[in-house]
């Protein structure tokens, strides 16, 4: 059998590692998911699949994405096998999105306001507390943003977009200084 | 202009698409009637004061919304939520 072929993130060449100038506001990063579904349940199956979903084990993060939709992170790869052994297509959809989405990270004490400077939504604790997850956009580019920290964000780019939002990311860094892990 | 998503909460109107006039009605599927189509196509009421309107959530949760809104003042009066998840919003 011949081995997968590495699994190459498009920011490869951009994401390079560098310390900051002078003092860093934000930490810049990206990586690939493991693992990376979509679960979308039917109007009278969403208890049905609530129910499933809780019953995952491991290293998960569960960000609801729309009425009855989940879009579902595993640190561990063959979570859409499973999760279609756990919800059938009478109970709901299941699709693979590994390949489709870059996490670009930013945290730091100046996070909140570089994305701020592009993205229309409150970034307060108050409005967006940590854990949770905000469905947007910057400049048509769709945007999933889960909080981690009170200062650090996880953002789920198009793989496609993710070159140009990144290179947006950088210049509104630039502004507070950054750093790229 | 903002718009209350029953989702997502208060966002900018440009994470919107607007969908048309929410008032309109398609004939039936077995009408025969050439007018009714064309007043169901171009006919609208224009009116001065509350326009309900159907936007649609595209760069977020994705869900259909009914907005009242005044066209004299901007206000938005509601947005609620229509299809078949309006039941099961949070």
């Amino acid at each position: 059998m011949v081995d997968q072929p590495e699994m190459l993130s498009p920011l490869h060449d951009l994401a390079m590692p560098r310390a900051a100038s002078d003092t860093a506001g934000v930490e810049l990063g990206e990586r690939l998911c493991a693992s990376l579904v979509q679960v979308q349940a039917w109007p009278n199956t969403v208890g049905r699949v609530e129910k499933a979903l809780s019953t995952l084990k491991g290293e998960i993060t569960i960000m609801p994405s729309g009425p009855g939709r989940w879009l579902i992170e595993d640190e561990s790869e063959g979570l859409e096998d499973r999760l279609r052994k756990k919800i059938p297509s009478a109970v709901g959809a299941v699709t693979g999105l590994t390949h489709g989405r870059v996490v670009i990270s930013i945290s730091g004490r100046k996070s909140e306001w570089v994305l701020a400077s592009g993205i229309a939504i409150d970034f307060s604790t108050d409005a967006f507390p940590v854990g949770e997850t905000r469905l947007t956009h910057h400049h048509e580019i769709g945007l999933t943003v889960h909080r981690t920290g009170e200062t650090s964000f996880d953002l789920y780019v198009f793989t496609s977009f993710s070159r140009a939002f990144w290179q947006w990311i950088e210049r509104a860094g630039e502004e507070v200084g950054y750093s790229v892990t | 202009m903002r718009l209350t998503c029953p989702y997502c909460g208060e966002r900018d109107h440009q994470e919107f698409t607007y969908r048309g006039d929410a008032s309109a009605r398609r004939p039936s599927l077995d009408s025969q009637s050439i007018d009714e189509h064309n007043a169901y196509v171009f006919d609208r009421a224009n009116p001065d004061g509350i326009h309900h309107e159907l936007w649609n959530h595209t760069s977020g949760c994705r869900t259909h919304v009914v907005v009242a809104r005044n066209t004299v003042t901007h206000e938005i009066i509601s947005c609620d939520p229509v299809g078949p998840f309006a039941k099961v919003m949070k």
